[in-house]
């Protein structure tokens, strides 16, 4: 007999962001799933008709602190698109550079959650001081550890002088060893693999019917990166695996997200290699002309997309975007179907959602 | 192996994380005060309570939604008095970014007592942890638990005289003098921390440390750079401060020399942007407003 | 190429029973997007079946009410539909009374929350939603909320901000030297 409802908020989800579940169950096992989303929902669609398009850049990277940079980066690339602007071509290196550190930061927090919920206290430390590696990287080149500001219209407002990017260098050979010991160790640890292998599976053709992205995506069989798809940026010039798993459990969203971060090493390492010189930003203050387009990239949780329709003036008459997250809490209700409730807080975490993006 | 025996008479002060809406950014660091050794809560003498009925400091994040509003005052409500809370970043302070969305509710003390402000976007760990003991300190003299903090392990590491991380983007720095008055500053700031006002024989430049995000996107685009970007960041404050901590400066009107009319004057710094290097015709020129320089001009450069 | 977007365009003439043309555009990198605008909203049921046809995925849903579209006396949306890298849109016209629309949920799945999105945010209806409830707005917002806003001249002097600067100049308004 089924028909008890609980409601389960952050704190029983194992959660950073306020997010509520209404959740149905027969005895210790999920038959129902309703997601209670709004709680972060701040008006930021509507902000943006009322803010110019430089304020915007600023407004959109507080979004969500975990995939800060793909906003504005993807926002200013709309926009871009629009005035008909080319980037500089080491702004291009410089925005994909941004994008790369961001997720791999953004993935290892999503490892160290995971450490977390299965109890295993040490590795989810030693996960955060890995990923601290990352924080003093951001800090030292951009000035701060989530909010990157490398993002102007026209290309970018920062640069690797010579020293820093040996810094950079250097902190990418720093976190080689430890990503490849946490991809050991996610891959074969006997109480890990006991948690997470054959939880939560999304079988590839649900994935499809769902129409997940991302690593949630790939970690399913879907082998979709806007990276590879819609090239954008540096990313036609750069050599990268698209992470691919198949038995879409739990396990294979880990491991998705372990292998992209250590290519996200590789495409920062090829882009110091081939950092071309030149300016950093085309056109300080451009004309806006009225259009519409679309700019897309593929953020730490997968396919973002950002729709801009301009009339003339310096404020959008919509600014539109879909996060990854959207895409993928829906998701749960195939992931969760005849789980147990002890396992609700694993499996949510396992798409690695993100609150204040869905509610925005 | 030697072992020194633990000596620790004094409880732990207990933190209670309430997130009113925010972009995580600030809890994301939080966690980090968890979880990272160089920026352990536990350095001082606190720790992390998963219940508000069994915590004394509040750290609240995020500008406060009207969809958890009610929630946010419940679960305040229950952590007994006295209580410390700690307004996290920006947002729950002025509203950062998010200000006057149809949202929003905040800022978060027109609903609750705050106590305790970190400004930042997010703020550095260090500056949070300098805001929480701040709050301890407090607590600690309301609750009669008049006990001196314990030293922390690693000197410096919630100190607020310690070297600032390199190049962290702290508050901003204004030079009236080589401010032109183009607004510019105003019109990229997001968060709305940038007012210009006219004030009989000037400009009154104001900018609000607590509303302003350090972006930097100011600084970016003055032309000038009267607004530069410093590595201060240790700005946590009680809140009778909230509202003082400003930068400010004047910009005084000159007359011009051809009609007396007032006008902003030519920087130095606005001449070398345009002309690199000034000669004695650019410093005559420049003493004189818009008009009387075509008038001059039309009339032809005596040499 | 040309064989991707004849197919596309044949698909959508066939089943919208009108001719469809599509504006291709392909940017610096060679990512192509399509636009298009049906001639009526109504075909918007009959196109989505041709994109679902095409292996096409939902990506996002806009609906907007600019200034030049309120003059004429329509609403508008934006329907973006993945086609394996390529972004093509569809676009349509509404009335700005009464708006009502048709759910795609029976063919694209995901399309449940960005039609209960567009519900709270605009006044305009779904037909054959599943679940038309709010999904992110407070109780205490009134509905449509993008329409019944408060136009800009009052948000920039926004309730919020007025009083936060009243106190921020009245305690460093007029106190330092340089200003006396």
């Amino acid at each position: 007999m089924s028909g008890t409802v609980i409601t389960l908020g952050p704190q029983q989800l194992a959660l950073e962001e306020p997010m509520y579940f209404s959740v149905e169950v027969d005895g210790e096992i999920v038959v129902g799933l309703d997601v209670l989303a709004g709680h972060v929902h701040r008006g930021m669609e509507h902000l943006v008709m009322k803010r110019n398009f430089y304020q915007n850049i600023t407004l959109l990277e507080r979004l969500c602190s975990l995939c800060s940079n793909s906003h504005p980066s993807t926002f200013c690339t709309a926009v871009e698109e629009l005035a008909g602007i080319r980037i500089p071509a080491r702004a291009e290196y410089l925005r994909a550079i941004a994008d790369e550190i961001k997720r791999i930061s953004s993935h290892l927090f999503n490892c160290a959650i995971i450490a977390h919920i299965i109890g295993q206290g040490t590795l989810f430390k030693r996960v955060m001081e890995v990923r601290e590696i990352m924080q003093d990287t951001k800090e030292s080149i951009y000035g701060n550890r989530m909010d990157l500001a490398a993002n102007c219209i026209g290309g970018v407002r920062y640069d690797l002088t010579p020293e820093s990017a040996v810094y950079l260098g250097k902190q990418m050979e720093r976190i080689k060893g430890p990503l490849e010991e946490l991809y050991r160790i996610y891959a074969t640890d006997h109480a890990i693999r006991t948690r997470t292998e054959g939880l939560g599976v999304l079988p590839n053709r649900d994935a499809i019917n769902y129409a997940v992205v991302g690593p949630v995506a790939r970690a399913s069989g879907i082998d979709y990166d806007v990276r590879r798809k819609s090239p954008y940026w540096a990313y036609d010039r750069l050599r990268f695996q698209v992470a691919v798993e198949q038995a879409g459990d739990v396990r294979a969203r880990a491991m998705v997200r372990l292998r992209e971060a250590r290519e996200a090493v590789s495409l920062i390492e090829q882009c110091l290699v081939d950092l071309p010189p030149g300016p950093l930003c085309s056109d300080t203050l451009p004309e806006i002309p009225a259009g519409e387009t679309i700019a897309k990239s593929e953020a730490p949780r997968g396919e973002l997309i950002y729709y801009l329709n301009t009339d003339g003036t310096d404020m959008p008459v919509r600014l539109k975007w879909r996060v990854p997250s959207y895409m993928n809490w829906d998701a749960l209700q195939v992931m969760l179907k005849g789980q147990r409730v002890a396992d609700i807080p694993l499996i949510v975490n396992s798409i690695d959602p993100c609150i204040s993006c869905t509610d925005r | 192996m030697e072992t020194r025996p633990v000596i620790n008479p004094i409880p732990p002060v207990r933190l209670y994380r309430i997130n009113a809406g925010s972009c995580n950014g600030c809890d994301v660091e939080l966690a980090a005060t968890a979880a990272v050794a160089s920026f352990d809560v536990e350095r001082l003498g606190c720790c992390y309570s998963e219940s508000p009925a069994e915590a004394d400091i509040v750290l609240i994040t995020g500008p406060l939604t009207l969809r958890v509003k009610d929630k946010v005052l419940r679960l305040h409500g229950e952590v007994p008095k006295p209580k410390v809370t700690v307004a996290v970043g920006v947002c729950p302070i002025s509203g950062g970014v998010f200000r006057d969305s149809y949202a929003v509710a905040g800022p978060a003390d027109d609903y609750l007592p705050v106590d305790v402000n970190v400004p930042g976007c997010p703020p550095h760990p260090r500056a949070i942890l300098a805001g929480i003991a701040k709050a301890a300190a407090l607590w600690r003299e309301l609750s009669g638990c008049g006990q001196t903090l314990p030293e922390p392990a690693v000197p410096g590491s919630y100190d607020e005289d310690a070297a600032a991380p390199l190049g962290l983007r702290g508050k901003m720095r204004f030079n009236a003098a080589a401010c032109v008055g183009c607004r510019m500053c105003e019109h990229v700031c997001a968060g709305g921390a940038i007012r210009i006002d006219e004030l009989g024989p000037g400009l009154r430049f104001t900018l609000w440390h607590n509303s302003c995000v350090f972006c930097g996107l100011c600084s970016h685009y003055c032309p000038t750079k009267a607004l530069t970007v410093t590595d201060q960041w240790q700005l946590s404050h009680f809140q009778e401060d909230k509202f003082s901590l400003t930068e400010q400066g004047f910009i005084p009107f000159v007359a011009c020399t051809g009609c007396g009319h007032i006008m902003l004057p030519a920087t130095p710094e606005l001449l070398r942007v345009s002309y690199r290097k000034t000669n004695p015709e650019i410093e005559r020129l420049k003493t004189l407003c818009p008009e009387c320089r075509q008038k001059q001009s039309l009339g032809g450069i005596r040499r | 190429m040309i064989d991707f977007k004849e197919k596309v365009s044949e698909t959508l003439s066939l089943r919208t029973g009108a001719e469809v043309t599509i504006e291709w555009r392909i940017n610096i990198k060679g990512v192509m997007t399509g636009w298009c605008r049906l001639r009526e909203a109504a075909l918007i049921l009959p196109a989505a079946e041709a994109v679902a046809g095409l292996e096409g995925r939902l990506s996002m849903i806009t609906a907007y009410l600019s200034d030049s579209a309120k003059q004429k006396g329509v609403r508008e949306i934006a329907f973006h539909f993945d086609l394996d890298g390529t972004t093509l849109t569809l676009g349509i016209e509404l009335p700005l009374e009464g708006a009502r629309i048709p759910s795609l949920t029976p063919l694209f799945r995901n399309a449940d929350w960005h039609e209960r999105e567009f519900m709270e945010l605009y006044d305009i209806q779904v037909i054959g939603h599943p679940a038309p409830r709010r999904l992110f707005l407070d109780r205490s917002i009134d509905p449509a909320a993008f329409e019944r806003l408060i136009p800009y001249s009052t948000f920039s002097n926004g309730a919020n901000s007025k009083a936060l600067w009243e106190k921020v100049m009245a305690r460093s308004g007029n106190n330092r030297k340089e200003l006396q």
